[in-house]
């Protein structure tokens, strides 16, 4: 069998695009010439596939036509557009149709090389020309090889640099002959050259995953061990891993040394040159940092004041001041309420205005710098977390309320803003402050007492636990209408009523809730202010009202017992029902008895409100 | 290695400006207002609107009041120099004339590490964005490339590259420097001599000096001078005053004066007035090619 390669020459594409590209190549070529490439090649300049057994031909097609009862009518026409004759046409299950042969399948490489251009879809495409065709960088060529046959282009390319214009001998010699002029185009060898390289230097670390762009980011890779000068270790050690990774995509190792992979040159020159570069950064964030650090981290939060937090919330100073307030409202210590005054300063300080990931970070080594103790630091650089969904959550406690107060503020201050989120819309992170707040309480045992939060921040932060907790969602529903205190007790009380669903205590509040609600519900407006017992008359009332004043429900306690006290009522309510007519003619002893279930109602109420739950 | 000599900073500038003509570019000169990139230059901006092919080379000074650092930093000025080329449309081998540049200016491609690194350009202010790269040498980020694909909030019709050389990068290299002020410049005077008091100065002026009310003021009435300009039909005196607002903001932004909301609302005026010149310039552009026909 013959085999094809196809190579689709581009200029330097980025890693995030080649990824796109290497989930489609093999779809593509199926949709368009019905193969499945034995082997993806992937990388900046260039994306392909070689397809080791080609078929010769393509399959032949079946083109139905009309009905055969139509035959005298329809069957000419049809004949006529595929030139055949009418007498040739062949019936299969009740119509007429033709079969159209197959094609060389070389005959059909090039428009359909074409159509495997076109058929990428990348998040970013640019047009280049002309010409129409829309890919993430400039196409420059296409190569398609079907054994030593040249079916489209002309040649390859070798490395940009050190090799021109590469005569592929035959499709399946392809990737072999790039190799010898300088380009390993197999994205996985490429990967392999750049860790096998950085073990031999050893001790490397990657904790930015830089590796998965840097692999894209050559064709020829190439290890090299590097150091800068050791008078920059005093930077903070974040500072000078971002520095590197996120920059330049360096790889550090400990102290001083880093590996670069590059993509060719002069090693000596070129290690020389990456150096001189980092150097020069760290040279930049060292300026900043001696400065940060000479003024020293109370000084710089003397600055806050004149940093506006966001318009209409005053400054850095004043959210530090709401910071504090809010902390010793959820219980924080010394420490943490000395976390909160230091929280922010370096919103101030300079080097998070060229580091703006490192926002806490550096404002806790600026804080150890000056000798505040560890309970302080540690709550400084935790206030943001977890800052993703799944995201680590701070471990000192202090760290836990200063995170908590940052977060319940950020959401207080813009709902007063009237910045609530709509749609997809949400620029000032709320709804990850949400989760964030809800995580505290739940993983990390914070108690975030529920009246912190205005209504609309509670209803918003609510609603979150609909997806953060795996229940049903009416059961957080009736659950957010409890009288829980807290966001813990919220969730706890949720999980609860869930477990206990089916319990027999719960089945008889569930229908005392349900029949008082049902009934008096909707006649509120019409009940008494108050429960007067002089105006019970029948013993059933009686009995209710006697058997509800024993309920005790205690709003934070244990379900279990809340349930069995509440079902207490459910013989009662059932007699009451039974026995008494609530719209009585008069007036008086019918409010007084829409009050009574009423009463019930909210007592019960107290767990939640079951009239969420179906049932 | 010929570089190793050590390209001054004038030869520099005269090896690109010799190359690029020799493309086939005009050569033009910086223009007369405070820009913060050379891509705001109507030479690029307004010329790379439109169905005309346009191929230009200049130098551009470019402001960036916030960037200041007194002179104290070795890295980071308010005032430093582009190398701006455009070519519209891009020709087929817009690379390997980059390419050639960096040899015109002594760099051996084979020696050095050279690397295009996905950078995409946004610049909201003008309504305009482009995919692209930075060019690094050694890991040096020396040019900006930029294939444009809106400008004003207009597709372009002929795609243009852009290739922004940043010069004093480029310098650090080709004179293995370690701070732009030891830049020798011309033989026996450098970059510090003809630079630093300036930073010092302007660097004050920006953080310190600037008048909030006197510029916020300034805004408005540059921006209502670029209204009724375009109401008039003049879009290229317009786009004057939309480079003044643009500036006029960057000073407020240096003197603290701008809080985060208040930028959007402030982006979003001179974003409109952007928009407002592409259209402006392209109907003008429009009615000439009509006469022309």
């Amino acid at each position: 069998m013959p085999s094809l390669l196809l190579e689709i020459g581009v200029e330097e594409l980025p890693a995030s695009a080649c990824y796109e590209a290497e989930a489609q190549l093999p779809e593509l070529a199926r949709a368009h010439l019905g193969v499945t490439p034995d082997e993806l090649y992937v990388g900046p300049r260039r994306l392909g596939f070689l397809v080791d057994d080609l078929p010769e031909r393509t399959e032949d097609e079946w083109v139905k036509g009309p009905p055969e009862k139509l035959r005298d009518q329809a069957a000419a026409g049809f004949a006529k557009k595929h030139g055949v004759a009418v007498e040739e046409l062949e019936l299969r299950d009740g119509f007429l149709g033709v079969t159209v042969p197959g094609r060389p399948l070389r005959d059909v490489v090039p428009e359909q090389a074409d159509r495997i251009v076109g058929g990428f879809s990348f998040a970013k495409s640019m047009r280049w020309d002309d010409g129409g065709t829309r890919f993430a960088r400039p196409v420059r060529w296409v190569l398609v090889k079907v054994d030593a046959d040249t079916v489209v282009g002309t040649t390859s390319f070798g490395h940009r640099f050190t090799h021109g214009p590469v005569e592929i001998p035959e499709a399946r010699a392809y990737a072999e002959t790039l190799r010898k002029n300088g380009v390993e185009p197999v994205a996985s060898t490429r990967r392999e050259a750049i860790v096998s390289g950085l073990d031999a230097v050893g001790g490397w670390s990657d904790p930015g995953s830089k590796l998965a762009e840097v692999v894209h980011l050559v064709e020829s890779p190439i290890v090299l061990e590097s150091r800068f000068d050791e008078r920059f270790l005093q930077l903070p050690e974040r500072v000078i891993v971002t520095t590197m990774q996120s920059h330049q995509r360096y790889f550090p190792i400990e102290g001083n040394r880093f590996a670069v992979v590059i993509n060719g040159g002069e090693p000596e020159l070129v290690r020389a040159g990456h150096t001189q570069v980092l150097e020069a950064r760290l040279e930049d964030a060292a300026f900043t940092f001696e400065r940060d650090v000479a003024a020293g981290i109370d000084e710089v939060a003397g600055r806050l004041g004149s940093i506006t937090f966001f318009a209409g919330a005053g400054s850095f100073a004043d959210k530090a001041d709401r910071l504090r307030k809010l902390v010793e409202q959820l219980g924080g210590g010394d420490a943490s309420l000395e976390a909160a005054r230091l929280a922010k300063a370096d919103q101030a300080s300079e080097l998070v205005r060229e580091f703006p990931d490192l926002e806490g970070y550096i404002g806790a080594e600026y804080a150890r710098l000056a000798g505040y103790p560890d309970a302080v630091t540690s709550a400084i650089e935790e206030q943001y977390l977890p800052d993703s969904a799944g995201g680590p959550l701070p471990q000192s406690e202090p760290g836990k309320v200063l995170a908590a107060a940052d977060k319940l503020d950020t959401l207080r201050t813009s709902f007063e803003l009237g910045h609530k989120p709509s749609g997809s819309r949400d620029p000032y992170g709320l709804r990850r402050a949400a989760i964030g707040l809800l995580r505290l309480a739940l993983e990390g045992g914070l108690t975030i007492e529920r009246a912190l939060l205005p209504d609309d921040v509670r209803d918003f932060v609510e609603e979150r636990l609909e997806s953060l907790l795996e229940l049903p969602v009416e059961y957080v529903r009736a659950a957010r209408a409890s009288k829980a205190a807290d966001l813990g007790a919220v969730a706890r009380r949720a999980e609860e009523l869930y477990a206990q669903r089916d319990s027999s205590a719960f089945e008889g509040v569930y229908t005392a809730y349900d029949r008082a609600h049902r009934l008096a519900g909707k006649a509120a407006d019409a009940a008494a202010g108050q429960l007067d017992p002089g105006l019970l008359k029948e013993d059933a009332e009686k009995a209710l009202a006697e058997g509800l004043s024993k309920v005790a429900i205690e709003a934070n306690g244990d379900l279990g017992a809340a349930l069995e006290s509440g079902a207490q009522l459910a013989p009662l309510m059932e007699r009451f029902f039974d026995e008494v007519l609530v719209m009585d003619e008069d007036e008086a002893v019918r409010a007084n008895r829409l009050r009574l279930l009423l009463d019930v109602r909210d007592t019960l109420g107290a767990l939640g409100d079951f009239s969420q739950i179906p049932r | 290695m010929r570089h190793s000599r050590g390209v001054n900073y004038q030869e520099m500038i005269i090896a690109l400006e010799r190359y690029w003509a020799d493309q086939g570019c005009v050569l033009a000169q910086p223009y007369h207002t405070e820009l913060a990139a050379g891509t705001m230059n109507p030479n690029t901006f307004l010329r790379c609107l439109g169905p005309r092919p346009w191929n230009v080379a200049y130098v551009e000074p470019v402001i960036r009041p916030l960037d200041g650092r007194y002179g104290e930093n070795p890295f980071r000025f308010q005032h430093y120099f582009q190398y701006q080329v455009v070519l519209k449309p891009a020709p087929e081998n817009v690379l390997d004339l980059y390419w050639a540049s960096l040899e015109a200016l002594g760099i051996d491609l084979k020696q050095h590490d050279l690397r295009l690194v996905e950078d995409d350009w946004e610049q909201p202010t003008l309504g305009a964005w482009g995919l692209g790269w930075e060019v690094w040498c050694d890991g040096m980020e020396i040019t900006q490339w930029t294939y444009f694909q809106q400008l004003g909030g207009f597709d372009v019709e002929l795609v243009p590259a852009e290739m922004t050389y940043g010069l004093e990068r480029l310098a650090m290299f080709l004179q293995r420097k370690r701070t732009a002020f030891e830049l020798e410049w011309a033989p026996g005077v450098t970059w510090g001599d003809v630079y630093l008091e300036n930073e010092r100065e302007w660097s004050r002026y920006n953080f310190e000096e600037a008048p909030v009310d006197v510029l916020t003021r300034r805004f408005d009435e540059h921006e209502a001078e670029a209204r009724h300009l375009l109401e008039r039909a003049l879009p290229i005196p317009a786009y004057d005053q939309v480079l003044k607002c643009s500036h006029t903001f960057n000073l407020l932004d240096a003197r603290g004066a701008i809080s985060v909301t208040e930028r959007a609302a402030y982006i979003g005026r001179v974003r409109k007035l952007a928009r407002g010149v592409a259209e402006g310039y392209l109907e003008l552009q429009g009615e000439d090619a009509v006469a022309a026909a």
